[in-house]
């Protein structure tokens, strides 16, 4: 109750206080670890004790890795069915052609993806709409009924792709395929509908169709009770709302730099939580091995009680931000000039105050490292422009030019939605945009509507707060090009942005085969601040914890075990780690 | 009385029909569909491609027709699939009630033990130290909620004894051990605040009955005091207790959503949220049909006892 109430009265300080950035400096200032009159802690010093406790890239994992345990971490997964909807923890049944590479001996990851072969081990473009994958020889499905464990071939790639590509969750990676052909037993041709020269980031993991034996698909029951794929482990129990058990595939084919087989631990337990108390409370009872936090308040809290946890503080790609879209085809936000203003009139400092006590970076019209800025010290207001810097004034200014001298009137829809914080935030921006003289009415909907609406189904009158648009992975095709261009309906390009000097950039960044793609990509990004098409403030960053006992990769696009299954294949568990059976999931 | 269960049978029937239309127009009323809830936030589909993924669903056929449909196979124990699991909806509802109702009925039992003796000792002792303090405590069982005690306990459990019930259901009568160490504390939650109710409904029936003139009759004749309330008062008090058991346990098996979440004990609450925010039609349409059953079920019986304990309730 102390704590409730401390948090509380936390939380109305900090609003008050980050209101006059004169009180946050003072503020700053005296606080130190212990001695922070108004906050429940010292925010900005225990940030400046995360920076130096855990760099970006945390330290390498002694070698070499113990085999064994049970890992148990949270997930979502409603259907453990990938013809019924997409999850990312589906991967760690079933493949994909290939797989980020992204670890902790790679740092330069965000200027370079790199792909790790899995089962495609080479590719190569005959022309940009012709393109021919060659596939890992000897490649098993589980060793279960009705597959019992034949090896996949390029036909079960063929028939994958041709079920999965039009169903809604793949779509945005497999729609351009056009037609596959079996080439031999190990070799796939894609013919695409428009011309790709990088297609092969389309058959990356996450949301690109993951190959399935027909013979499962096709049994009483379908992938639901037959879930066989190649992935390194194999299902073995579903309790649908509680979890689900699967345990290591002997037979899967990656092995690690080392030569060792993949993966090391004996089985994986998820829980399908729903509420952060629930998450917190069974990582500090040793429940869960790895978890996701969403604040640094309950950060704070948790290292308090489990003070020899590991972080991985992971600076955001793009997932998670703070923004508001805007009726680009209505008056006044078809002006340029009144959505410059309405950019400027919003603090982002104090909107990262508010949303995470400081802990975020600001955030431009699409990711950082897409545009070529690599380190989180790049992450500026100079890289960024003037259309991001708070100054009423000018915001005031160009108001008055685009006719609205006494402003005008604003409806801000927003909704609660699982982690955000959209309620403080649109309280915020509506307080922001009033100082500039516009009139907002806030308009909380049911979050299902939200959804619809974010997701382009149904239009917005004014402005929507939501996240940015996002890719799966760091690919500029997800983020930015089909995000931006004209030619695609609003399910795509929530907006409707129609700029044709913006599509003639991103027409030409999609035909270049690859040399000039860094500068178009900066010109893009120019061209985007510049006309502001939806209004970006902050993103802060993912936070993943661990259990000193657990050795866990670190992968910026897929920070967590469940998003990608490199992290829960190579994760390991030293001795200290709890004895767990894996008999079945209630144990 | 046979008159009375076949014409309240009718009734029944003619309630479940009504609740099948007006959930059935309902959920479609509701923006969103099942296609949309499930999609990935980093999903980039055209109209097309939804539209053809809510046709595969059956969602875009006629809503005349799409009722025959289901109405037809309900009333022949076929309650469809759901549209995000595709499994049976029975088979899903099921395994959900199994431990729904072994939480329901803990929780009446705890509730039961605490506000039977609890509620009896404080009409018995009217305006005592001991009435003052039990209402007291009645109160505070009332004031906080659910969710609150739930997330408290779960923390501090978590903080000071480094344990939470295991997750992982097992029946009772396959892991009795098992089974009590994930349900009794979720059913204590629940339990006090149906006390807390059952206890102040008890003390007050209790009171009314014993300011009867057949009590004052049964301490004339010289009965001992325990026999007058055990034997005369307390039976004839019961009946308002029964029926409030009886609406709380048809709300207990409708699930107990937040404790559900917290302790993460998948019930049939946690399921119905679930289905409504995926928008999972079959799977609300279905379990809103089965607990309008139940309910009515429920509440034929309810009725019925009343004639088992107050003999003179004749049923026309």
């Amino acid at each position: 109750m102390k704590t409730v109430l401390s948090s509380l009265t936390g939380t109305i300080a900090l609003i008050t206080f980050a209101w006059y950035p004169s009180a946050a400096a003072a503020q700053e200032k005296s606080a130190t670890p212990g001695d922070a009159p108004g906050f429940a802690y010292a925010a900005p010093a225990f940030i400046k004790e995360l920076d130096s406790r855990y760099p970006a890239q945390p330290p390498v994992p002694p070698s070499p890795p113990r085999y064994g345990g049970v890992l148990h971490f949270p997930a979502t997964v409603r259907a453990f069915d990938p013809t019924a909807g997409y999850r990312p923890e589906l991967a760690l049944v079933w493949d994909t052609l290939t797989e980020w590479e992204a670890t902790w001996y790679f740092p330069e990851v965000q200027r370079t993806p790199m792909i790790r072969k899995t089962l495609a081990t080479s590719w190569e473009m005959v022309n940009p709409s012709t393109w021919i994958f060659k596939l890992r020889q000897g490649v098993k499905f589980h060793n279960r009924p009705p597959v019992n464990g034949r090896e996949m071939t390029a036909e079960d790639v063929k028939y994958s792709y041709e079920l999965l590509k039009d169903k809604a969750q793949y779509s945005t990676r497999a729609a351009l395929v056009k037609t596959i052909h079996v080439v031999d037993r190990y070799t796939v041709k894609f013919e695409l509908s428009m011309p790709d020269p990088k297609f092969y980031l389309n058959v990356v993991d996450s949301l690109s169709p993951v190959i399935v034996p027909r013979e499962a698909v096709e049994a009483p029951g379908g992938l639901a009770e037959n879930p066989i794929g190649t992935g390194a482990f194999m299902l073995k129990e579903f309790a649908p709302g509680e979890g689900a058990l699967l345990v290591r595939n002997p037979n899967y084919y990656l092995k690690d730099q080392d030569g060792r087989q993949l993966p090391y631990v004996d089985a994986v337990r998820l829980f399908f939580t729903k509420d952060p108390a629930t998450d917190t409370a069974l990582f500090r009872a040793r429940q869960l091995d790895v978890s996701r936090i969403s604040t640094l308040d309950v950060l704070y809290a948790l290292m308090k009680t489990v003070p020899d946890m590991q972080l991985y503080r992971v600076p955001s790609f793009g997932w998670g931000d703070y923004g508001v879209s805007m009726a680009l085809d209505k008056a006044p936000y078809s002006d340029v000039r009144v959505r410059q203003a309405l950019s400027m009139a919003i603090n982002r400092e104090i909107v990262a105050e508010v949303i995470n006590r400081g802990d975020a970076a600001l955030y431009g019209p699409f990711p950082w490292a897409l545009a070529g800025y690599t380190k989180r010290t790049d992450y500026t207001y100079a890289n960024l422009g003037p259309n991001y810097e708070y100054s009423p004034k000018k915001a005031k200014e160009l108001l008055a030019a685009a006719g609205y001298p006494s402003g005008f009137d604003m409806e801000l829809e927003w909704a609660e939605f699982q982690g955000w914080t959209f309620n403080e935030f649109v309280q915020l921006v509506a307080r922001f945009f009033g100082d500039v003289g516009i009139r907002v009415k806030l308009k909380q909907l049911e979050t299902s509507t939200w959804i619809a609406k974010a997701a382009g189904v149904q239009p917005f009158p004014h402005t929507l707060a939501a996240f940015s648009p996002i890719g799966a992975g760091p690919s500029f095709m997800d983020w930015v090009y089909l995000r931006y261009h004209s030619s695609f309906p609003r399910t795509i390009n929530r907006e409707g942005i129609t700029d044709p000097k913006l599509d003639d950039l991103l027409t030409t960044w999609r035909l270049d085969p690859g040399e000039k793609r860094p500068a178009i990509q900066r010109a893009i990004w120019d061209h985007l601040r510049k006309n502001v098409y939806r209004i970006t403030t902050i993103v802060p960053p993912h936070y993943r914890i661990t259990q000193a006992y657990v050795h866990a990769g670190a992968n910026p696009y897929c920070w967590f075990p469940g998003y990608c299954s490199y992290e829960a294949k190579t994760a390991w568990m030293t001795e200290k780690a709890p004895s767990r059976k894996f008999e079945k999931f209630a144990q | 009385m046979r008159t009375y269960v076949v014409r309240r049978a009718l009734n029944g029937l003619l309630v479940l029909w009504l609740v099948s239309i007006v959930i059935f127009s309902l959920v479609r009323i509701l923006p969103g569909d099942a296609v949309i809830m499930q999609l990935d936030q980093a999903a980039a589909p055209t109209p097309e491609i939804l539209s053809r993924a809510r046709q595969e669903l059956g969602l875009e056929r006629p809503f005349l027709a799409q009722y025959r449909t289901w109405i037809t196979g309900a009333v022949h124990g076929d309650l469809g699939r759901s549209l995000i699991t595709r499994r049976p909806v029975m088979n899903e509802l099921l395994k959900r009630i199994n431990l729904t109702s072994h939480l329901a009925v803990m929780s009446i039992v705890v509730a039961m033990l605490i506000a039977l003796p609890i509620g009896v000792l404080s009409a018995v002792k009217q305006d005592t130290a001991s009435d003052y303090i039990a209402r007291f405590f009645a109160v505070l069982g009332l004031s906080l909620p659910d969710f609150w005690l739930a997330t408290v306990v779960i923390t501090f459990l978590a903080i000071w004894v480094q344990w939470i019930p295991p997750i992982g259901f097992a029946p009772l009568w396959e892991d009795p051990a098992r089974c009590l160490g994930q349900l009794l504390i979720p059913a204590l939650i629940i339990g006090a605040r149906l006390a807390a109710v059952s206890m102040r409904m008890t003390r007050s029936s209790l009171l009314e009955v014993l300011r009867q003139d057949y009590i004052r009759t049964a301490r004339a004749k010289g009965t001992r005091e325990q026999a007058v309330i055990v034997r005369h008062a307390l039976k004839n008090a019961f009946i308002p207790v029964v029926t409030v058991i009886g609406q709380q346990f048809s709300v207990l098996l409708g699930g107990t959503v937040i404790v559900e979440f917290i302790f993460l004990q998948p019930g049939v609450g946690s399921l119905m949220l679930d289905a409504v925010l995926l928008r999972d039609y079959t799977l609300i349409q279905g379990a809103v049909l089965f607990f309008a059953t139940v309910i009515v079920v429920t509440n034929l019986f309810v009725d019925l006892s009343y004639a088992w304990l107050d003999p003179r309730i004749r049923y026309r």
